[in-house]
């Protein structure tokens, strides 16, 4: 209003368009929403990804089945793993590869590594944002304990590259069981730390109740998976609807909430890190010898006989899956990425922010588990 | 869930009195994991410049650059790879498949420089650039650069079990060596289309083995068309360089596959079985090949031998349009191949094939002709625009000890066996020499006594002035010889051929070998001449060698041959000896003695005759 | 559940092709003017969940391939039935010259960002539609970037090469 002006009743209900991101403090990742506001009110928001479309799948269409590998951890840098399996899984499927058993168990490890390690970022993204800097603190240190372990099995720190067609890229190096244990007992200690400080703090529970609360009909309706589905109550888990690598050859529980709200979403994360960890137990205890890969056509000449798939995986986030054509030739004809982050991140966000206040924009995103990246693609 | 409380956040307090977890960089530093990919390591001695790194690079970052201080050889390209590190994104493929092995990663990952040209680089490792790479107590961390790393920081290298190229071979199903010793079956059966197939999609296309050939066949051009299954596509490919892949397909020597990447550290690809399956699967050369002859010039060369080099010399120039008419003693064409190789390495019918195709481009062949008596070497100069000589070498040597002429020579056994009357063998034979002629004869020698002398008790040696590590014949053909039943005495030289009272051969003294080549590397062996030892045997037959035979040429012409250092005819670079318009290649000329280098001579020889008759029109 | 659908798909609609490609799997190609009922006909038997809804450019064919393929959420909140991997994918070829189809979001509320993105990126019009706008891209293309003849090669060469010196 300006100074000095008699107030009208207009101006209250004046709508102004405001835009969150992508350079905003409570924006995490490189992603915009326009948002149409009356007062602190969200009338209509419009989500604006695309800051980082890479155009990885058509980039795939000019590169070679193999050289593709190194290429699709990029398309999620939080959780670059799961890209790997999907792709892994989709070439496995087209070209009729078999992957040795150890190496399904090494990859069920390697991936509940990656998703604590992506939890982990997640939690610091949902505490830092809402303020609670300490916990924050606390999991990015755990964070770079669990890239400590992606160091020493794949020699990168984010990008592992690791997880490839035909098993996986070298096996466990000398001792790394132990390490894992280690690893994951001292950030397993620090459970009741969190919880004191985070999750069962009085002041998260009322920054996080109620907000952002969708129900199992909406969710199904607008395509949620992963925690914003099971947070409503439902058990849908790839992991365990259609089990791939290792995860029906052990005991697991998948963790559910019945809110639907940004608080459940964010108790599931955590019930799940917990699980995960004991899952990685079990894996490595029922952990077989033998070989870990099995070898691939040569790079230059393999092509794969014309078919067309769809495969999915339980990434951090939700249903991960990838649509995959060959026509016969040594590149993929045609590659399409189902990631989490694309429903909840347009279609879900844009219906949650109707009606909620300015303030819980980030609150929302964040506890929708949004990665930006992989929106775009 | 219980209700939470707005307190419980204070118990994090404790954390305070705890020791930080942050490291304090640059004093505390982190040390990489053994695996760690950081900047590329690559042993220049090792590395053979193939080229695969860059060919797999999902980013382009590598680049193959001369380097001027390597020495191209076959099996070695003086390329190096180079590394943009604007563009790497260290996945680690180019160390994958590196054939050698010599691409890694270090643990090295700093580079901080205004210039971005430093960003390009050549990767070496402290082997050869000992200013670069330090040893810990140099080393600091805030010099590190691209160009002050440390010294035996290997990071993430190559894993036989994780290579992306096949080391193994698809096996070539042979018949047993029980079973092939008992007649003259072809030993190799040779691939299926299938395993053909699987054989070819291990080839890696780094054409170092193109390099390697002495005829510069397009090796990694007729692999892919096998692999693609157009068999008739690679035979196309095989013929631009080399008209007798049948021939080839079975006894080439393979230089190419001496200098295949996959050799250094797995099997070679089977690039002479992948020939051999070519001109196998394809009944009809002709319909395949589509080759038309050029208009017809009305020139005509005389070319004496029907070996290799004379086959092909005679396929290059008819396709030129010349009249080739080749000259060769033997009842058909092959030459060497017709006599030398054993039934069960290189039948007849495949020569033949190979023969009947260049016929069918209008060669005229002369068998049953020997040039010198039925025909004379001046006619042909006379008669001809211009003559060839393809002779090889024909007249087996001997070894000259005492009654060696109760011996038989090499070639006279292998041909009465292969295209004559089979020679009727002992009990006990001994063969001398140590090359693949010595191991044909004792193989077929074996086989002989099996078929003339069954259920005898019989026995083949072979004496070597050569120990195991430096005998000539290939390793493949000692082990065929040892799993057949060959017996072999390396590093005994022959004294004597030791007669009984009735003039029969009793036996072959021997003595033991001192040295085989002197410092020089020369041959010129010594002897412990108080080692001996006697060696029994009815039948010894000398396989040390062949000499060219040049008695066909009148001795006032053969004044004006010009011969090299090592007794070679002299040839310049169009294959034209110092005689006028006489031509050569071959073993006469060469020092490899094999058919793909002798079709490489002919190649050059066909060009040279070529560019004569086109001057003279 | 495999057979029953296929052979009720095939009984209600007369004109799409069934196919069982492999276990688990079906492939529905139908007309792409019944695409709605279709889907929702398969919404209603148990294929409530659009996973995607994906684009396939054949131009030796003059075709595009829209792909939606569906799964099954959890029937209840306890058991995992192996009917739950059931994958159908429904296909319409549609030309590739103004290619239309009829927008689903009334079927299916989370096909409106795929729509859009497949519109943007293969120039597919969606009748029917709310928001046919950009999704991704900054700019439009003449040749919509994700079909077969938009060479990325010669673009990116086009637009980025040489790449400029970096100033000291």
């Amino acid at each position: 209003m300006i100074p000095g002006s008699q107030p009208t009743d207009t101006d209250s209900e004046r709508e102004l368009e405001l835009y969150f991101g992508p350079q905003h403090l409570g924006m995490v990742g490189n992603f915009s929403i326009t948002l149409k506001v009356r007062g602190d009110r969200i009338v209509e928001a419009t989500a604006n990804p695309g800051y980082l479309h890479r155009g990885f799948e058509k980039l795939m269409e000019y590169r070679t089945w193999m050289q593709n590998f190194p290429l699709v951890c990029r398309v999620n840098v939080v959780e670059p793993d799961s890209m790997e399996m999907i792709y892994a899984m989709g070439v496995e499927k087209l070209a009729g590869l078999e992957v040795p058993e150890r190496a399904q168990y090494i990859r069920s490890i390697y991936l509940e590594l990656a998703r604590v390690g992506s939890h982990l970022f997640g939690l610091w993204a949902y505490s830092n944002m809402l303020g609670f800097d300490t916990p924050a603190q606390w999991a990015m240190y755990h964070r770079d304990l669990v890239l400590d372990l992606f160091e020493e099995l794949t020699g990168g720190r984010v990008y592992h590259i690791y997880l490839w067609p035909g098993g996986v890229r070298r096996d466990f190096p000398e001792g790394f069981k132990d390490r894992i244990v280690e690893t994951l007992h001292s950030i397993g200690g620090c459970v009741p730390d969190y919880d004191s400080t985070f999750f069962n703090n009085r002041l998260f529970h009322q920054r996080a109740h109620g907000i952002a609360k969708i129900s199992q009909e909406r969710a199904k309706a607008l395509g949620a998976t992963g925690q914003v589905l099971r947070a409503t109550g439902m058990r849908y888990d790839i992991r365990k609807v259609e089990p791939y690598a290792a995860y029906d050859q052990v005991d697991w529980e998948v963790p559910t909430r019945e809110e639907g709200d940004a608080y459940s979403r964010i108790w599931v994360i955590r019930d799940e890190m917990i699980e995960s960890v004991h899952m990685i137990f079990k894996l490595l205890d029922a952990m077989p010898g033998g070989e870990v890969y099995n070898r691939v056509p040569n790079p230059f000449k393999w092509e794969i006989p014309p078919g067309e798939t769809y495969v999915r995986c339980e990434s951090s986030r939700g249903e991960l899956g990838l649509y995959m054509v060959s026509d016969g030739g040594d590149k993929p004809y045609r590659v399409h990425f189902r990631t989490p982050s694309y429903p909840h991140g347009l279609t879900i966000l844009e219906e949650l922010l109707k009606g909620a206040s300015i303030a819980d924009v980030g609150n929302t995103m964040i506890s929708l588990y949004i990665v930006a990246p992989e929106i775009d693609r | 869930m219980g209700k939470p409380s707005i307190l419980s956040a204070f118990k994090a307090v404790k954390f305070l009195f705890q020791k930080p977890v942050t490291l304090r960089y640059p004093f505390e530093q982190k040390e990489p994991a053994p695996r760690y990919r950081g900047f590329h390591l690559n042993d220049w001695d090792k590395c053979t410049g193939c080229g695969n790194c860059a060919d797999i690079c999902p980013n382009e970052a590598i680049t193959m650059v001369e380097a001027p201080e390597v020495e191209p050889k076959p099996g070695e390209k003086n390329e190096r790879p180079q590394l943009d590190y604007g563009r790497c994104c260290f996945c680690g493929l180019c160390v994958d498949i590196c054939p050698p092995g010599s691409l890694r990663l270090s643990r090295d990952y700093f580079h901080i420089h205004f210039d971005t040209n430093t960003f390009v680089f050549l990767p070496k490792d402290e082997a050869k650039d000992e200013e670069t790479f330090l040893p810990p107590e140099e080393y600091s961390i805030l010099q590190a650069s691209l160009t002050h790393r440390r010294k035996d920081y290997e990071g993430f290298s190559s894993h036989p079990d994780f290579t992306l190229f096949e080391p193994e071979r698809v096996p070539m199903p042979q018949v047993s060596p029980e079973e092939r010793r008992l007649s003259f079956v072809e030993q190799v059966l040779g691939y299926s289309r299938e395993e053909a197939r699987r054989e070819a999609a291990r080839c890696l296309e780094c054409k170092l083995c193109e390099d390697a050939c002495p005829a510069h066949l397009k090796i990694s051009d007729y692999i892919r068309a096998i692999y693609e299954d157009r068999p008739d596509e690679a035979l196309r490919k095989i013929f631009e360089d080399n008209p007798i892949p049948a021939i080839c397909g079975r006894i080439c020597m393979r230089h190419c596959e001496t200098a295949c990447s996959l050799s250094i550290r797995g099997e070679p690809l089977a690039i002479r079985w992948l020939k051999r399956y070519t001109s196998d699967s394809i009944v009809d050369y002709r319909e395949a090949l589509e080759l038309q002859p050029a208009p017809t010039t009305g020139k005509t060369v005389a070319v004496v031998g029907a070996g290799p080099s004379g086959l092909s010399v005679a396929h290059f120039l008819a396709l030129k349009g010349h009249k080739a008419v080749v000259y060769d003693a033997l009842p058909g064409g092959g030459g060497m191949m017709r006599i030398g190789p054993p039934a069960y390495r290189l039948p007849v019918e495949s020569i033949d094939k190979d023969v009947a195709y260049t016929a069918s481009l209008g060669v005229e062949f002369r068998f049953n002709t020997k040039v010198g008596t039925d025909v004379l070497f001046e006619d042909l100069l006379n008669d001809y625009d211009a003559v060839y000589l393809g002779i090889g070498t024909t007249s087996s040597r001997s070894t000259r000890v005492k009654n060696a002429e109760k011996c038989h020579l090499a070639l006279d056994f292998l041909q009465r066996n292969k295209i004559g009357r089979p020679v009727e063998v002992g009990k006990h034979i001994i063969v001398i020499g140590g090359g693949n002629v010595a191991m044909d004869v004792a193989r077929e020698a074996l086989r002989l006594q099996h078929i003339q002398r069954p259920g005898q008790e019989t026995k083949t040696m072979t004496v070597s002035l050569e120990d195991w590590d430096e005998m000539p014949a290939t390793e493949d053909e000692i082990e065929e010889a040892k799993e057949e039943g060959v017996e072999f005495n390396p590093a005994w030289g022959p004294k004597e051929v030791v007669l009984d009272d009735s003039g029969e051969v009793k036996g072959l003294a021997c003595k033991k070998v001192k040295s085989v080549f002197d410092e020089a590397g020369r041959f010129s062996p010594s002897f412990y001449e108080d080692q001996v030892m006697l060696l029994e045997g009815d039948m010894i037959i000398e396989a040390i060698g062949q000499g060219p035979d040049f008695s066909f040429i009148p001795d006032a012409m053969m004044e004006n041959v010009e011969f090299t250092e090592r007794r070679k005819v002299k040839v310049d670079e169009d294959g034209r000896t110092t005689l006028p318009k006489v031509f050569a290649g071959g073993d006469i000329v060469n020092v490899n003695l094999d058919a793909v280098t002798a079709i490489a001579d002919a190649k050059v020889a066909a060009e040279g005759i070529d560019r004569l008759l086109s001057s003279e029109s | 559940m495999i057979s029953s659908l296929k052979s009720s798909l095939e009984s209600t609609f007369k004109d799409v092709a069934v196919g069982e490609p492999e276990a688990g799997r079906l492939s529905v190609l139908a007309p792409k003017d019944s695409l709605p009922v279709v889907l929702r006909y398969l919404k209603e038997n148990g294929l409530d969940h659009l996973a995607l809804l994906s684009c396939v450019d054949w131009p030796e064919r003059g075709k595009f391939e829209v792909v939606y393929v569906l799964s099954c959420y959890m029937p209840s909140n306890t058991d995992y039935a192996s009917e739950q991997r059931l994958h159908v994918f429904v296909k319409a070829e549609i030309p590739r010259e103004h290619p239309a189809l009829q927008s689903v979001i009334d079927v299916f509320e989370n096909a409106e960002p795929y729509e859009r993105e497949i519109h943007e990126l293969f120039g597919v019009h969606f009748a029917g539609h709310p928001r046919l706008i950009p999704l991704f891209l900054e700019r439009e293309y003449e040749i919509p970037p994700f079909r077969k003849d938009f060479d990325t090669r010669q673009y990116v060469a086009e637009t980025f090469d040489p790449i400029p010196p970096v100033d000291e």
